[in-house]
């Protein structure tokens, strides 16, 4: 059996995944947060790594391009992978939200007759609505998100909110925190059983340092 | 003149690659004593709605028949086979050996993916329970896996775990009959991060045995190692001395090379009640075959009928098997003749068809009778004797 392939995602999460794997005992400095290079195999190195755009993360791991790989719990809320998730991380933490407007309280955002909400998260804002009882149209966007009800595009959003600092540049304020949001280590269903022992060394290792934080 | 979302055409080449495996499949299991049946393609909705999981009825493709009634198309066989079993006078003359080819139909889990309906050939042993029964059941899912070897199915390995052991945890857990529930959906999702945090039980001696099922798999030695490391209680120590007798016929028939217990494995189904067991292959993320031992499907209709089966899904197979296989059969001879050799070449015709060579005829405007091997021009002329000879030789040296 080779080495574990690891996808780890672009972008914000990168340097955080990097920083935490490169406690690991055994785990070189891990030198490439910079580099643009998207596969890395190096002798040194105890997995073969995929940098990954974040959304895909979950993706290769599911159809077993990588044995393992770091992703936003918002995307797994999202996508429903059918992935193992074996392990939280400390990284990427934020909130999932619904926000709205300073102006409306929740009582008036909720009376309102259709109702439109904008998002990134359309299958899970779906979810979401219908398991709190909310009729409403979800309106999807790729960016931008908070734009949306200045510009009366949506009345309220569900997004992520790490500061608040976005949120109260557009005059938002928060309705209520759905989900809180972090890092996850996952699994694919047939790389567990057949890396079984390598996995479960991972997962020990990283629980192992994520203790001394 | 679309095709239906969710469906797939299959064009020559991969329907005689799917037919090569039933042909060996249908061949093994004949071998072991069983015997094919045939259900219906519908059922009664009513028929299947007790033994599905709540995510696997959704995805039935429902209808109403014109007497009003829900019908189904058939999501799976063992519920179609244990109602045809289901009669009086075929429970009290058990055993069945039985086997079943054929489509099943789900609404994809995607709209992206397509797994509509597909293929499933699989069987079932019904009247009998024991270990000697569940051994053969395991056996003859590897035999299946073996004998597809010569097609090109390498690299699987079989898991065999047992319900019994989730449920020997659940038993002794503190918990309301929805917070069992909520945990073994999470335990289905996969999701461990969540059972980590299921704050109420993380303190019980099981927890952490809990937390490990998915790393606990390997050969006979598992066993030794988790009776040695957890609190097991008697629920989970039989379970697993029921694994290690399997296990132990399984190394008798000298079968345990591809077999790992996996006392993590879960299944979708609902109705399983004992050993529980997949194939699969690191080329592919889904089983390759399921299986298991469901003794209490028919409980809920008064009847009690003790069960064990397996299904092989063909196109997840088909998914796996190595492409390079020879390319298996002759270039259709064509025979292309002017209208006054028809008599004579249709003679010649049903001679090489009977012979097993597959000719096809096609009447022209030319002078000369023209013999084509795929595109190839392999006799032109007036002479009908030679082209008998000459195809026969063809052929005979294509088959060896």
């Amino acid at each position: 059996m080779g080495k574990l392939t690891m996808s780890i995602p672009t972008g914000r999460m990168k340097e955080e995944s990097l920083a935490l794997l490169s406690r690991l005992p055994q785990c070189p400095p891990l030198d490439f947060v910079n580099s643009r290079q998207l596969v890395v195999e190096r002798e040194d190195l105890p997995w073969r790594i995929i940098f990954s755009h974040p959304k895909d993360s979950s993706t290769y791991v599911e159809f077993g391009a990588a044995d393992i790989g770091i992703v936003g719990k918002d995307i797994l809320l999202e996508r429903e992978n059918e992935v193992y998730e074996l392990l939280q991380l400390p990284i990427g933490k934020c909130t999932m939200v619904l926000a709205a407007p300073l102006s409306t309280s929740r009582e008036e955002l909720l009376e309102k007759e259709a109702l439109r909400i904008a998002t990134k998260y359309p299958n899970f804002t779906r979810r979401y609505l219908q398991e709190s009882g909310i009729t409403a149209n979800v309106v999807f966007l790729y960016g931008s998100i908070e734009l949306a009800p200045p510009i009366g595009l949506a009345d309220a959003i569900v997004d992520l909110v790490s500061t608040g600092k976005t949120l109260r540049e557009n005059r938002l304020q928060v309705v209520e925190e759905i989900v809180p949001i972090s890092g996850r280590l996952v699994a694919n269903p047939v790389s567990i059983k057949t890396h079984s022992k390598e996995i479960y060394l991972l997962v020990r290792d990283l629980k192992e340092v994520m203790q001394h934080v | 003149m679309e095709l239906v979302l969710g469906m797939k055409d299959s064009y020559p080449r991969e329907v005689k690659r799917k037919r090569e495996m039933e042909f060996v499949l249908r061949h093994l299991f004949e071998r072991w004593g069983y015997e094919e049946v045939e259900p219906p393609t519908i059922e009664y909705y009513s028929t299947l709605e007790n033994t599905l999981g709540d995510e696997a009825k959704e995805r039935v493709y429902k209808f109403v028949d014109r007497n009003g009634k829900l019908v189904s198309l058939r999501p799976e066989f063992t519920t179609s086979i244990m109602r045809m079993y289901s009669k009086k006078e075929l429970r009290e003359s058990t055993p069945h050996r039985v086997y079943y080819v054929g489509k099943i139909f789900r609404y994809p889990s995607s709209p992206l993916r397509i797994e509509g309906e597909l293929t499933q050939l699989g069987l079932e042993n019904l009247g009998k329970n024991g270990v000697d029964t569940d051994a053969e059941i395991i056996a003859l899912s590897l035999s299946a896996l073996l004998a597809l070897q010569e097609l090109g199915i390498e690299d699987f390995m079989l898991d065999i775990g047992h319900v019994g052991i989730f449920q020997g945890v659940l038993s002794s857990l503190p918990l309301s009959h929805s917070e069992k529930l909520s945990l073994k959906t999470l335990l289905k999702k996969k999701d461990f991060v969540a059972l980590e945090n299921f704050t109420s039980i993380s303190s019980h001696p099981l927890f952490p045995f809990l937390l490990h099922l998915p790393f606990l798999r390997g050969k006979r030695e598992i066993l030794e190692e988790t009776r040695k490391n957890y609190p097991l209680n008697s629920p989970l120590i039989d379970a697993l001395d029921y694994l290690e007798e399997i296990w132990n016929i399984i190394s008798d028939f000298h079968l345990e090379e591809h077999v790992f217990i996996n006392l993590g494995l879960v299944r979708d189904f609902d109705y399983y009640t004992g050993v529980v067991f997949e194939g699969f292959s690191p080329r592919s993320g889904y089983p390759l075959l399921a299986g298991g031992r469901y003794d209490e499907l028919l409980e809920k209709s008064g009847n009690n009928l003790p069960a064990c089966g397996f299904a092989l899904f063909l196109e997840r197979l088909m998914e796996v098997q190595k492409e390079n296989l020879k390319e298996s059969r002759l270039p259709f001879i064509t025979i292309n003749y002017p209208s006054r050799f028809r008599s004579s070449i249709f003679a010649l015709a049903e001679k090489m068809r009977k012979e097993g060579i597959p000719v096809i005829m096609e009447e022209g405007k030319g002078e000369d009778i023209q013999v084509l091997q795929g595109k190839e021009l392999i006799y032109q002329g007036k002479d009908e004797g030679k082209i008998k000879t000459l195809i026969q030789e063809r052929f005979k040296s294509w088959e060896s």
